[in-house]
């Protein structure tokens, strides 16, 4: 109780502590994007694990002003059977787990501060560091909006959003909040959109028994996505989507829809268009065109369902993916999980799929041998983003503390030797199949 | 066979509040209510952030009481243990949605609290009642 008294009268210790987690991080990232050593790893957990003393007993801190400042992590170590691949928790991450223990991939910390303005009007910006597109831990600006929710029915949100184009999707980074290590990497790797800037609205409405929602978002993407050949540019990518949502008793079920844009071209693309049009066949021209990203929709339909009962946790959902250009397959992914608590531990168990179609195109290069290369690049690159896997996942969480959670999981990935979407780096020798071990501790405070 | 079944799966889901050894609670609200009772349903909406509007139309207010009493609180409502009432608000908090209800220190700042909003919805142990709130539902 001393302790939190001290936090309460000085916040500016907490911050510190966050400075310090990412000088050590960036330290080690920025130059020439080396692994952390040891030592460096040791001294940030230390450092994490101190500065989560003090809050155990309290989850919110408040602050002059009627801000209140929280925040969540995760420190996760994990290693795969294999280097063939490097296996990433979403298509945000440049580089992989492979067949050493490490504590990159995983391990994050995000803070964030809301101010109650006027009653129904609040402030909200989250930061969170963790590793990302450019392969460092620099600090992003994951939500900044004004929230109006004018009575229970109505919230308005405008400035920049978290994304939920499935069910669960925007709190992929809050471990804490779930019982596995990380998100179904066959049902949500796929989405390395965390945030749209624009507006979102929420409805919420009795209906019958239950509760009826319906969500309406409409932004522009500003990430990136690596990708073959340098960064998939999504800034100004339009983002459109919403959801139905029915809960009544102990189920909810979503039917959701949303649509992105893309407003440039994938980087692959660039090179291989000039390669293309080097050749002055004009038959290149139907091919560059339906090859090219830039102006093309990408639509996410969803289906997902929970079931929550005291200690039993059902979750499933399906999803399809289709593309309008002939860059990517479009895909269809889904997943069971289910868990059950036991006093202080909750197992689980979980099983997810992720299947793309291949797109056939008629590429109009003449099968002289001159053009062969050509060939082989545009149906590489046909084949970047393809996915033929099914995963099992067996783990268990232990809440041993106050805001405290430890999570053991292996995942055993099975799939072909060309799903390759979901991972940095395949070798020549990829054989598709892969098992994943993660230790992770998450906390909020 | 069959009903041996269906009577272990009830107590699978419902072992939590089962084992629940506390006294019976009760769900209060502000003495000059004009809301007479609130179904389980209602009173689980509130808490969970899901549906914040009193049949009366008014917004409500929550108030959880410290540790001890919000774990029972929990266990009789939805069967849950207070780590998982913490990761539920972790998820909405940091998605930027409902805040949890007020986190009183102790039972007279609930009694206050639900004493001077007309919106307020608080819990008490059913002998910790008194003129100041108004039973709306009761827990057991």
């Amino acid at each position: 109780m001393m302790k939190n008294i001290n936090i309460r009268q000085n916040p500016q210790q907490l911050l510190t502590l966050f400075k310090e987690f990412l000088m050590i991080h960036q330290g080690a990232f920025h130059r020439g994007r080396k692994p952390a050593t040891r030592g460096q790893w040791v001294l940030s957990v230390g450092l994490l694990l101190l500065s989560l003393l003090p809050w155990q007993a309290s989850a919110d801190i408040p602050l002059p002003l009627g801000m209140t400042l929280r925040g969540f992590g995760t420190l996760g170590l994990a290693r795969s059977s294999t280097d063939q691949a490097a296996f990433i928790r979403d298509l945000s991450q440049p580089e992989g787990i492979v067949d050493r223990w490490s504590a990159k991939f995983d391990s994050l910390l995000g803070l964030q501060a809301n101010l109650q303005l006027a009653d129904p009007v609040e402030a909200v910006a989250q930061v969170v560091s963790r590793y990302h597109s450019d392969g460092t831990y620099q600090p992003e600006l994951m939500w900044g909006f004004l929230k109006f929710d004018p009575n229970a029915s109505l919230s308005w949100r405008l400035g920049r959003v978290g994304t939920e184009f499935y069910m669960l999707s925007d709190s992929r980074l809050v471990g804490y909040s779930y019982v596995t290590v990380r998100p179904s990497h066959d049902y949500f790797g796929g989405l390395p959109y965390s945030y749209v800037d624009g507006a979102d609205v929420l409805v919420t409405l009795p209906l019958g028994e239950g509760l009826a929602r319906g969500k309406l978002v409409e932004g522009l993407a500003r990430e990136n996505v690596p990708a073959t050949g340098g960064q998939f540019n999504l800034n100004r990518s339009q983002m459109l989507g919403g959801y139905l949502d029915y809960q009544i008793g102990s189920w909810q079920w979503r039917l959701g829809y949303s649509q992105l844009r893309f407003h440039n071209e994938l980087p692959a693309l660039l090179k291989l268009d000039s390669a293309l049009e080097a050749t002055g066949l004009p038959s290149v021209q139907s091919l560059v065109s339906a090859l090219s990203t830039s102006g093309t929709l990408a639509q996410y339909y969803s289906f997902g369902t929970v079931y929550d009962r005291g200690p039993l946790q059902v979750q499933l959902m399906f999803s399809q993916t289709r593309y309008e250009t002939a860059s990517l397959e479009n895909e269809w992914a889904g997943y069971w999980l289910g868990s059950y608590r036991l006093g202080k531990i909750t197992p689980f168990a979980g099983f997810s799929w992720s299947q793309t179609s291949s797109k056939s195109l008629e590429t109009g290069l003449p099968p002289v041998p001159r053009l062969a290369p050509l060939n082989a690049a545009v149906a590489s690159a046909m084949h970047n983003a393809r996915s033929d896997q099914h995963t099992f996942t067996l783990g268990t969480r232990w809440d041993f503390y106050h805001n405290l959670a430890l999570k053991a999981q292996w995942d055993g990935i099975r799939g072909q030797p060309d799903s390759v979407r979901s991972y940095r780096d395949e070798q020549p020798d990829w054989s598709g199949h892969m098992d994943v071990f993660s230790l992770t501790l998450d906390f909020v405070f | 066979m069959k009903p041996f079944l269906s009577s272990l799966i009830w107590v699978l889901l419902n072992w939590p509040s089962l084992l629940y050894a506390g006294g019976p609670l009760v769900v209060v609200i502000h003495p000059g209510s004009s809301v007479e009772t609130l179904s389980r349903e209602e009173v689980i909406n509130i808490f969970l952030g899901r549906y914040r509007q009193l049949p009366s139309g008014l917004l409500a207010q929550p108030v959880d009481q410290p540790a001890g009493q919000k774990a029972s609180f929990y266990k009789l409502l939805v069967g849950k243990e207070l780590p998982e009432i913490n990761a539920y608000w972790s998820r909405l908090v940091f998605s930027g949605k409902t805040k949890p209800p007020q986190q009183a220190r102790d039972l007279a700042e609930v009694i206050q609290w639900v004493n001077s909003l007309p919106g307020a919805i608080g819990y008490m142990e059913a002998d910790q009642v008194d003129s100041r709130v108004k039973v709306a539902l009761k827990l057991n």
